[in-house]
């Protein structure tokens, strides 16, 4: 343990931080716009999979069962590796947030569809009764309770985020973890390379719940329950 | 009430840490003592621990042909590193049967040795400056230079021609290095890409990720096939030896002295005609 963390090893890792932050600004960009991404691709394919027309609702299931049921290591890898030869050639910041996205966008619309779901049918029964429209009803009735079920799973899967760019390691991605692997690969100095780096994930994700924490308690989650 | 729930988690986290480091470092002293203690009564007393261990447990290379290749038609490992550590092992037990083959990669072979779980490695593993200081190496065994495998379709004749392409590498190898130096030496830029595992570092060549796939030359001809080539382009001679780790002096030592002795039987030459790698 102690010529794992020897002190040599940590001046070597402070002498090439910058690598290191490099690495870490790539994690931010891919874990942001995958974010991002996750959340449009989860609203509409969450919204699809409460609709009543049936065949929206199979898109919904085509999608979410694809790419939940698949490893992200072998989508990212056959993003990397296989589309080259049908003559795609995607950057590797973007197989990240693509990967990434779509990935984590089949768990966000299971989010979104189990939380609208989860709001007694009733709700938008007594809503068509009153003169509301499919639409006004969801806006005004259903979103605004459902949100209260959607925020807290969200949280997570944000946070799965974060911890899934690591994928990129695996195809040259220049993100944290391949910064490390490569760094601890080049020296074997792996000791210092992945407590900081781990350190440095779980400050990241730590910041994130407490964001989501504190949408939760503006959004009311938690204090009006069912 | 929100306070007091704060207070509670600025506690847990303070006590997490604490936890935390309290486990870091009492792993640390437990090993010390332990250091001391074979520092203590070594006189032998390694090469006695690895034969009432009754196996020597080895890492080697299972993919690299010629050194460590799992043979795909018989299921055994074998090439010229094994019959080395088989060398070794024959040396502590009279028997060579008791030794223990775990396969290793580039990225692995530093830490099984650190955990105990190795007593050697025997994987093509370049001698260098950064690692001497944490494992002990035997004298090299065998010196191996870069290469460069690249597809034939892409029409690239020697390094000049890789200027501003990409270089796919293997991750823990010392290769990047390597090549670096040689590609500032031609005056020419190039990018890394680097891989886990050699198969990845293939598979990036004939995609089009990387121009070419830049490795010890052993390495390259267990991944060359009818679409590909290996460039005449050698540099940076890598030499291997076998590695112990840095505490256990007495084990480098020993197995220092069997290959010296086998180099001055004749033996090792005998063991490189046998596997082709000299004439």
């Amino acid at each position: 343990m102690n010529e794992i963390f020897a002190e040599y090893k940590w001046i070597a890792l402070f002498d090439d931080l910058d690598i290191f932050i490099e690495g870490f600004i790539t994690t931010m960009e891919v874990a942001v716009c995958a974010l991002i991404l996750s959340l449009i691709l989860g609203i509409i394919f969450g919204v699809a999979g409460v609709l009543p027309q049936k065949w929206v609702r199979c898109i919904n299931r085509v999608y979410v069962e694809f790419f939940q049921n698949t490893p992200l290591v072998i989508q990212a890898i056959f993003l990397y590796h296989a589309l080259p030869h049908l003559h795609i050639m995607l950057p590797v910041t973007a197989i990240g947030i693509l990967g990434v996205g779509i990935y984590s966008g089949a768990y966000m619309s299971e989010i979104f569809r189990s939380g609208i779901n989860a709001v007694p049918k009733g709700q938008m029964e007594s809503g068509l009764s009153q003169g509301f429209s499919y639409w006004k009803t969801m806006w005004y009735i259903i979103i605004p309770q459902a949100k209260r079920m959607i925020l807290p799973a969200l949280g997570n899967q944000s946070i799965n985020i974060i911890k899934n760019t690591s994928v990129l390691a695996m195809i040259a991605g220049g993100d944290m973890m391949y910064v490390a692997d490569s760094w601890a690969g080049s020296n074997m100095y792996y000791g210092p390379a992945y407590l900081s780096i781990g350190i440095v994930y779980w400050i990241v994700c730590f910041l994130m719940t407490k964001c989501v924490k504190r949408l939760e308690s503006k959004g009311e989650v938690g204090q009006h329950g069912f | 009430m929100k306070l007091s729930t704060k207070k509670i988690v600025s506690v847990a986290t303070l006590v997490a840490i604490a936890a935390f480091g309290l486990f870091a470092t009492g792993c640390g002293s437990s090993e010390t003592e332990k250091d001391v203690k074979s520092s203590a009564d070594s006189s032998g007393a390694v090469i006695q621990k690895i034969k009432s261990n009754g196996v020597l447990k080895v890492g080697c290379k299972v993919d690299v042909p010629l050194f460590g290749y799992k043979n795909p038609d018989t299921g055994n490992i074998e090439g010229f590193e094994i019959d080395l550590a088989k060398a070794v092992t024959k040396k502590i037990f009279g028997d060579d049967s008791k030794v223990a083959f775990t396969p290793v990669t580039a990225k692995t072979r530093g830490p099984l040795l650190d955990s105990g779980e190795l007593d050697m490695i025997v994987a093509t593993y370049t001698i260098n400056e950064e690692r001497k200081k944490q494992y002990n190496f035997t004298d090299p065994y065998y010196t191996d230079p870069v290469g460069l495998l690249v597809k034939k379709a892409d029409n690239i004749q020697s390094l000049k021609d890789l200027d501003g392409k990409t270089i796919a590498v293997p991750q823990g190898a010392t290769t990047r290095k390597a090549v670096d130096e040689a590609a500032k030496k031609a005056g020419i830029s190039v990018k890394f890409a680097e891989f886990p595992t050699y198969t990845e570092c293939k598979s990036a060549i004939m995609s089009g990720r990387a121009a070419a796939y830049a490795m010890d030359q052993s390495n390259l001809h267990g991944y060359v096939d009818d679409q590909t080539v290996i460039l005449p382009d050698s540099f940076a001679p890598q030499e291997y030896g076998i590695a112990t780790k840095k505490d256990n002096a007495e084990l480098s030592d020993y197995v220092n002295q069997v290959l010296n002795d086998m180099k001055n039987s004749g033996e090792m030459d005998q063991l490189l005609v046998k596997w082709k790698l000299k004439n």
